[in-house]
C-alpha cells in the first residue's frame, strides 16, 4: 500500500453551462473545500446541488468554469498531478456483454496489464468483495447488488490513489444497501485509500465518512464541513452511538432547511 | 366443442393442453403438417382434374426433376455460384459498412457527407442500377459483387450508426474512467454495444443482396440460380422452374434459422 500523498483543494469551484440556444445553467456555484488524504469524504446534499458535479470535475471528465482544482503535496504544499482515480457509478455501468471477471480486468487489459496478472488481480479482488464463483456469470444473471460489487472490484482492481463513489448504493433496495454500506465501510478501513462518496443518505455518509461537506441546494455551495470522529470498524451498530444521532440531526437539520428552501424556490428535484 | 380441422386452428398464442390434442398444440407439427397438407391437396387435385404439367407441374414431377437436376450436377454448382456471389459482395458490405458506420457515428464531418448520400441513395430501388454497373462492370463477377455489395451496405451502416448511437453513455464514462483512449471506446465499448444492431441491420442486408443477385443473374447471368430459373422458364420446363423456387425457398430458410441461432446467442449483449 502506497502512502497516501495528494489532498485534493476545491477553490471557488463552479461550473456553468451556457449553451447557445437557452438560459445558462449553475449546475455549481463556487465550492470550496479539501479532501484529505487517506480519508473517506461524503458530499452530501439535496438534489441538484451539484454533487455528482463536483465529482465529475474531480475526475477531469468536466472542466470548471470558475475557480481551480489543485492537487498538494501535505507535507510541503508543493503541487501534484492529478492521482489515478476509479469511479463506481450509481447505474453500475458494468459492459453487459463481459463476463463478471472481465468486466473487473476490463482497466487492467486497457492498461496492457499481461494476462496473468491481469487474472491474478481480477480475482484477488473478485475475492475482495465476496464474490468468488461468479466469475464467468453476465451482469444480466447478477442481483443488483452483486453488480455493484463487481462495479467496486472493476474500481478497486485499479488500486486507485482516489476512489470516487457516485451514488454508488443509490439504486439498491434498502436492505442490500445496508449490507454493501458496511462491506465498503471494511472495506475503505482497510485500504486506507482515499475516496469521496456521493450520497443522498446521511446514515450512509456517517457510517463511511471520515468527514462529510454538506452542500446547498442549487446552486451549490458549501453548508458546513464536518468531521466525523466516530470510532472504526464502523458497523450497524455504530447507528446505535450517542454520538451518531447527535452528527445526524446536526446534518438532517441543515439539509432539511436546504430542502425546504430549495422546495419553496422551485428547484428541489425529485 | 367440437374437433376443428388443423388448418382453421389459428391461435396465435400456445393454448393450454387438452388432452389428445397436444399434436395440434405444437406449432412444429402445425408447421411443418400443413405443408405436408398442402403437398397432398396439390398432388390430388392436379392428378384429378388432369392439369398440364407446362402449368402446374405435381409435387412428385418437381420432386423428381429436383434429383435429376441435383444428380447431374448442375443444380448445385448453380447454387454454389449464386451462395459465393451473395456472400462475397455481403462480406465486403459488412467489413466497409461496419467500419463506415464507426465513422459516421463518431465524426461530427464524416455524418454530415454520409447522411447527404444515404438519404439519396438508400431509398432508390437497387435493381435500378443494374443497366449502369453493367455498362461500368460487365456482367461478370465483379458486377455480381457489386450489386450484393450495394444491397447489403446501407442497411448494415444505417444499423451500426443507430447501435452506436442507442450505447449507454455510462458505459462510455466506465471505460473512460478505466483509461480507454477514443479509439479503445470505439473497439471496446461503442462496437460491441452496437452487435444486436448490426445484425439486425445484416439481416435486412442479406435479405436484399440475395433478391438483387437472383434478380441480377435473372436479367444477364449465364449462370447461378437466377439464370437457370429464367432459362427453364424460357423454354417451359416448369418442372425445372418449381425446383429451383424450392431450392431459393431453403436457402431463405437455412439463412433465417442461421440468423435467429445467432440472435439468441446475443442475449449477453442486451442490457436486463
Amino acid at each position: 500500500m502506497g502512502m497516501p500523498a495528494v489532498a485534493i483543494e476545491a477553490d471557488d469551484l463552479g461550473l456553468t453551462f451556457a449553451p447557445a440556444s437557452a438560459a445558462p445553467t449553475v449546475a455549481l456555484e463556487a465550492v470550496s473545500c479539501r479532501f484529505e488524504p487517506g480519508r473517506v469524504t461524503a458530499l452530501i446534499g439535496p438534489s441538484g446541488c451539484g454533487k455528482s458535479t463536483l465529482l465529475q470535475i474531480v475526475r477531469g471528465f468536466l472542466d470548471p468554469t470558475r475557480g481551480q482544482l489543485r492537487f498538494v503535496v501535505p507535507a510541503d504544499g508543493r503541487m501534484a498531478v492529478r492521482p489515478a482515480m476509479s469511479t463506481v457509478w450509481q447505474a453500475f455501468n458494468l459492459f453487459p456483454w463481459l463476463t463478471v471477471v472481465k468486466n473487473v480486468a476490463f482497466g487492467l487489459d486497457l492498461a496492457g496489464v499481461r494476462r496473468a496478472e491481469r487474472d491474478e488481480r481480477a480475482h484477488r479482488a473478485i475475492a475482495a468483495v465476496d464474490l468468488t464463483g461468479f466469475e464467468n456469470r453476465y451482469p444480466r444473471q447478477l442481483s443488483g447488488g452483486m453488480r455493484q460489487r463487481v462495479g467496486l472490484a472493476r474500481a478497486l482492481v485499479m488500486e486507485p490513489e482516489v476512489l470516487l463513489l457516485d451514488e454508488p448504493f443509490g439504486a439498491l433496495d434498502a436492505q442490500t444497501r445496508l449490507v454493501l454500506q458496511e462491506q465498503l465501510a471494511r472495506l475503505v478501513e482497510t485500504s486506507g485509500t482515499t475516496a469521496i462518496l456521493v450520497t443522498h443518505s446521511i446514515e450512509e455518509a456517517i457510517l463511511l465518512a471520515d468527514a462529510i461537506v454538506v452542500m446547498t441546494a442549487r446552486p451549490g455551495r458549501v453548508a458546513a464541513y464536518i468531521d466525523v470522529e466516530l470510532p472504526r470498524p464502523r458497523s450497524m451498530a455504530t447507528t446505535r452511538d450517542p454520538g451518531f444521532a447527535a452528527l445526524f440531526d446536526r446534518i438532517y437539520g441543515l439539509l432539511r432547511d436546504e430542502v425546504m428552501r430549495a422546495m419553496v424556490s422551485g428547484g428541489a428535484g425529485a | 366443442m367440437t374437433e376443428t380441422p388443423p388448418i382453421s386452428n389459428t391461435t396465435a398464442v400456445a393454448p393450454p393442453a387438452k388432452p389428445g390434442r397436444s399434436l395440434l398444440d405444437d406449432p412444429n407439427v402445425l408447421g411443418w403438417g400443413s405443408i405436408v397438407l398442402t403437398l397432398l391437396v396439390w398432388e390430388l387435385m392436379t392428378r384429378l382434374f388432369g392439369v398440364s404439367a407446362l402449368y402446374l407441374p405435381r409435387p412428385s414431377q418437381i420432386v423428381v426433376a429436383l434429383i435429376t437436376m441435383f444428380g447431374n450436377g448442375s443444380l448445385a454448382i448453380d447454387l454454389a455460384v449464386t451462395l459465393w456471389r451473395i456472400f462475397a459482395g455481403f462480406a465486403i458490405a459488412l467489413v466497409l459498412g461496419t467500419l463506415l458506420g464507426l465513422w459516421i457515428s463518431t465524426s461530427f464531418r464524416t455524418r454530415a457527407v454520409a447522411d447527404m448520400f444515404i438519404a439519396a441513395l438508400y431509398p432508390l430501388p437497387k435493381v435500378t442500377l443494374i443497366p449502369l454497373l453493367i455498362i461500368w462492370l460487365g456482367t461478370g463477377g465483379p458486377f455480381m459483387l457489386t450489386i450484393s455489395f450495394l444491397g447489403a451496405i446501407f442497411p448494415i451502416v444505417i444499423n451500426t450508426v443507430l447501435g452506436v448511437s442507442q450505447c449507454d453513455p455510462g458505459l462510455v464514462l466506465a471505460a473512460r474512467d478505466l483509461g480507454a483512449n477514443q479509439q479503445q471506446i470505439m473497439r471496446r465499448v461503442l462496437l460491441p454495444s452496437a452487435i444486436p444492431s448490426i445484425f439486425a441491420g445484416m439481416r435486412l442486408g442479406l435479405g436484399v443482396s440475395i433478391i438483387l443477385v437472383v434478380a441480377a443473374e435473372m436479367v444477364v447471368g449465364k449462370t447461378g440460380l437466377g439464370a437457370r430459373l429464367y432459362l427453364a422458364g424460357q423454354i417451359l420446363e416448369t418442372e425445372q422452374v418449381f425446383a429451383v423456387l424450392i431450392v431459393l425457398a431453403a436457402l431463405g430458410i437455412v439463412v433465417t434459422k442461421l440468423q435467429d441461432a445467432v440472435d439468441a446467442s446475443l442475449s449477453n449483449w442486451r442490457i436486463d
